[in-house]
């Protein structure tokens, strides 16, 4: 009786394995986009649209693979040996440290595709709750007592680093330049943030779905989707008098594309993104398009007009930025201190 | 009092081990049953609440999902493969560690305890650094073509060091307590050493080795951190039922995510039930086998 | 059947503490032996190297001609019984019974059926007819010491080893039993060694004591002949309560009155 049980687990093992195995062999060729947080929703839809176009141009069948999380801590499994083929993040910053730390794609990535490869750029905006209880209207509310702001962690979310940016250029505007009040202002923002999650979606879900804070600092494309995912009568959106022109960039990573023999179709998978076809569905995913000619306007009236600073020319650039506020014992480790 | 002890000098009465009133006990047990509600079962009951808040269609069209599915057969298949070498490897350590001196015998069983002490999170990163690209192997692993972490291997592996104590938690105090002279009875009577194990030691510990078997399952099922580390959440791919259940969360897939929860509590459910079964149906070899004599 | 047992020199150290120092001690075939010491003596580690469950650091353990070292446990064919009996808790009295013989490789082992016939005989040796289907923890202590005695029987064994064999049980108990472990001994002529730190049952059982101290042997020979010439000073303290008893028993006889205890 236990020897067959036994047996009967062994094989009912084996045979898990091998459908599982048989699972992977159907597919003709599986292609392994990682990502950030916020384009799960755009991916789907892109995805399915790009396996199509391939199919009808190639006849082959290729499957896509998704893996998301806190643009940060992908990279770094990236760099850690997750066979990606193509890394969609949301900063190039994120990019680089990949191309620094492995040689699995040139230094010069950003160069591969238009745009300096962003094929779709966003922006930073608030969520407040319906009826805008706080009445917060600019950054200059975040600061004030009371008010609960939610952002993920600099240190593993790339939307947090945008936030951090865009509230960090506001407070330089607002203190005239003076570096050490744009501090205490950045300073005085965090102390009124009660959780700081690794990701973009889960802080919009702490927001959105465990009902904690009063703000969410989002990427736009996020706190659209929170009204369409939670119901516009739930959830205002709150246009801040300055935020940052956000463009999460994409690469293929040539070293793993090519030991899978996937280089073709991972440089076609990019190309794609940039199609009218994959501007189009950037748009209706709440992306605001490089090339706004194919989109539909319905989706294109949705984006407001921001005033934006931009991460080169405001910022000098990732690496700097990078270096300047979110390296270990940077600007953000010493205006940091968890409140508990 | 003490003259219905001196008529029952050998039967065991636990309820007069203590001089509590009534009151107190009452307040005590109260105590500890609304704890484990508020803590244990009203949570417990939520999952089930949630999962079923769009009716039982929505429920079930989430097991239809290839994502969910794949989730749940990577799950059953790192259990399959990592319960039973915890077993195996939890009774040889348990074996030496209870029946035999040797050097080192502390330091072995410090290494035994130690997934317990430290994060499931650490657990996770030590692959990372030994078979990540850029760990010690990952160079050679890279050359010959051989993915570990990102991939089913790096789970299993997790999942295995994460639990590893399951078994042999259970079983050294026993075995430990129980000693070594049925063990040397039998070697007198001309028994080999393979003969002794398999119809004195093993019988004798069963109950605690299925005891640990059962949680060393349910946690094989159930971690997190350690496999969220080293699993690339790939979906359809290396996404567990725990992890996947944090992905249809994620997704605003509420529904979804509390169907998977529910399902995966269901599993640890029938994992107790199945120990508490066993404990009643055996109950009488099992106080045999316990009691020292 | 029975062999005769020589212990050659034996010596046994536990990390520093040594255990055996150099002990040598003949038995005669059939021999009824009791080695007695207070604790920490080295009698039981004595049993256990002639058992071979020790592995002596030095000397030598003959049964008959044959140096034991170059036997294996299976083949020393050696009746132990531990103090605390060590019956297989999980087993019915009659598998406990059966077990050496069970756990023979296929060539040497009886039939199933010859098995339960030299069981049950055995059993009916030691007076437990009737209770073959009982678990250990439903007997006696007495019951389970009758047990063991009947499981190390069965093996046939040259030598019969007892490890405090009567520690574990009551006083009244003890008489019984010490009565008839004589009786089964002169029956079945097993060579037999048994530990005790009772001076009294190794005098009252014995046809010869070895008395040990310090993983020495001090002293060996008859009951008589302890009493009469104590070796060392240590035997003549150890053995002072038994000289008094003895003397004691010489004077009940007489006809005068003695205070009751």
């Amino acid at each position: 009786m236990r020897l067959l049980t036994r047996r009967s687990l062994a094989l009912g093992a084996a045979a898990l394995f091998l459908s599982f195995e048989a699972a992977q062999a159907l597919a003709d060729r599986t292609l392994l986009n990682v990502s950030y947080d916020p384009t799960r929703e755009f991916y789907k839809d892109f995805n399915a649209a790009f396996a199509a176009d391939w199919k009808a141009k190639t006849g082959e069948t290729v499957t896509i693979e998704q893996s998301h999380g806190g643009s940060g801590k992908q990279a770094r499994a990236v760099i850690d040996g997750l066979q990606a083929d193509v890394v969609t993040l949301a900063l190039a910053g994120d990019i680089d440290q990949i191309a620094a730390k492995t040689d699995k794609l040139p230094k010069d990535w950003a160069s591969k595709l238009p745009n300096n490869s962003a094929p779709y750029t966003s922006t930073i905006v608030f969520v407040v709750r319906k009826g805008n209880p706080k009445g917060i209207k600019d950054w200059n509310d975040l600061v004030k007592d009371g008010v609960q702001v939610i952002t993920p962690n600099p240190k593993t979310s790339g939307g947090a680093r945008w936030n951090y940016l865009a509230a960090w250029a506001y407070a330089e505007k607002a203190t005239g330049g003076d570096e050490a009040k744009t501090k205490q202002w950045v300073a005085d923002l965090y102390r009124n943030v009660p959780v700081l999650d690794t990701g973009a979606r889960g802080s919009t879900t702490t927001f959105a779905q465990r009902g904690i804070g009063d703000v969410l600092i989002s990427w736009e494309n996020e706190a659209f989707l929170v009204q369409k995912e939670f119901g516009a009568d739930n959830f205002d959106i709150v246009v801040p008098s300055l935020s940052i022109k956000a463009e999460p960039p994409v690469a293929v990573v040539e070293g793993n594309a090519k030991a899978k023999g996937n280089l073709d179709v991972a440089e076609a998978y990019l190309k794609f993104l940039y199609s009218p076809e994959g501007q189009k569905l950037a748009a209706r995913n709440f992306f605001r398009p490089v090339d706004p000619s194919s989109a539909d306007p319905a989706d294109l009236a949705r984006f407001p007009k921001i005033d934006l600073v931009s991460i080169d020319k405001d910022f000098g650039g990732w690496t700097k930025a990078q270096n300047e506020f979110f390296a270990d014992g940077a600007i953000f480790d010493q205006i940091y201190k968890p409140t508990n | 009092m003490a003259m219905s002890d001196r008529f029952l000098p050998l039967s065991h009465h636990p309820e007069r081990a203590t001089s509590e009133t009534a009151p107190t006990k009452a307040v005590l047990i109260a105590v500890a049953g609304l704890f484990l509600g508020a803590i244990l079962f009203f949570p417990l009951v939520t999952v089930f609440i949630e999962a079923l808040r769009k009716g039982w269609g929505t429920l079930f069209g989430t097991f239809a999902d290839p994502d969910t599915l794949a989730a749940i057969r990577l799950t059953l298949l790192v259990a399959a493969i990592a319960v039973p070498f915890n077993a195996a490897v939890g009774l040889a350590a348990s074996w030496a560690i209870a029946k035999f001196e040797f050097r080192g015998k502390n330091l072995l069983l410090t290494l035994i305890d130690l997934p317990f002490s430290i994060s499931p999170v650490i657990s996770g990163l030590v692959y990372v650094l030994l078979f990540g690209a850029q760990g010690w192997l990952g160079p050679w692993l890279d050359q010959h073509n051989i993915h570990i972490i990102f991939a089913v291997p790096g789970i299993v592996l997790a999942t295995v060091l994460v639990t590893f104590p399951f078994v042999a938690r259970e079983l050294i105090p026993l075995m430990q307590s129980q000693g070594t002279s049925e063990e040397e009875a039998a070697l007198m009577l001309g028994a080999s050493g393979w003969y002794t194990f398999l119809k004195v030691t093993l019988p004798n510990v069963k109950w605690a080795l299925l005891y640990g078997v059962l949680l060393c399952n349910a946690r094989a099922m159930g971690e997190f951190g350690a496999v969220s580390v080293v699993s690339g959440h790939i979906r359809g791919l290396t996404n567990t039922m725990p992890l996947h259940i944090e992905i249809l969360y994620n997704d605003y897939n509420f529904v979804g995510a509390f169907a998977v929860a529910s399902l995966l509590a269901g599993l640890a459910l029938v994992t107790l039930l199945a120990k508490t079964f066993l404990e009643w149906r055996f109950a009488g070899e099992l106080a045999a086998t316990s009691r020292r004599h | 059947m029975s062999v005769p047992v020589r212990v050659r020199n034996l010596e046994k150290t536990f990390g520093r503490y040594p255990a055996l120092k150099g002990v040598s001690l003949d038995v005669e075939a059939g021999e009824l032996v009791a080695l007695l010491g207070p604790s920490g003596s080295g009698k039981t580690t004595l049993l256990r190297a002639i058992a071979g469950l020790e592995q002596p650091d030095a000397g030598q353990v003959l049964f008959g001609d044959i140096d034991a070292n170059t036997l294996s446990l299976r083949e020393r064919r050696i009746g132990f019984v531990f103090q605390q009996y060590a019956l297989f808790r999980h087993m019915r009295v009659i598998d406990n019974i059966a077990f050496g013989l069970r756990a023979r490789p296929r060539s040497s082992r009886p039939s199933e059926a010859a098995i339960k016939s030299k069981v049950l005989e055995l059993l009916h040796l030691v007076q437990l007819d009737g209770l073959e289907a009982r678990y250990p923890a439903q007997l006696s202590g007495g019951q389970r010491q009758r047990v063991a005695l009947a499981r190390a029987l069965a093996i046939e064994p040259r030598v019969l080893l007892l490890d405090e064999p009567f520690g574990a049980l009551d006083a009244r108990v003890r008489k019984d039993l010490r009565k008839w472990l004589r009786e089964l001994h002169q029956r079945t002529g097993h060579t037999t060694l048994f530990v005790t730190h009772d001076q009294d049952e190794a005098f009252e059982l014995a046809d010869r004591i070895a008395i040990l101290d310090q993983g020495r042997i001090e002293q060996v020979g008859t009951a008589a002949e302890i009493l009469e010439r104590p070796a060392t000073p240590f035997i003549d303290s150890f053995i002072e309560g038994i000289a008094r008893r003895e003397a004691q028993a010489r004077d009940r006889t007489k006809p005068h009155v003695v205070a009751s205890r």
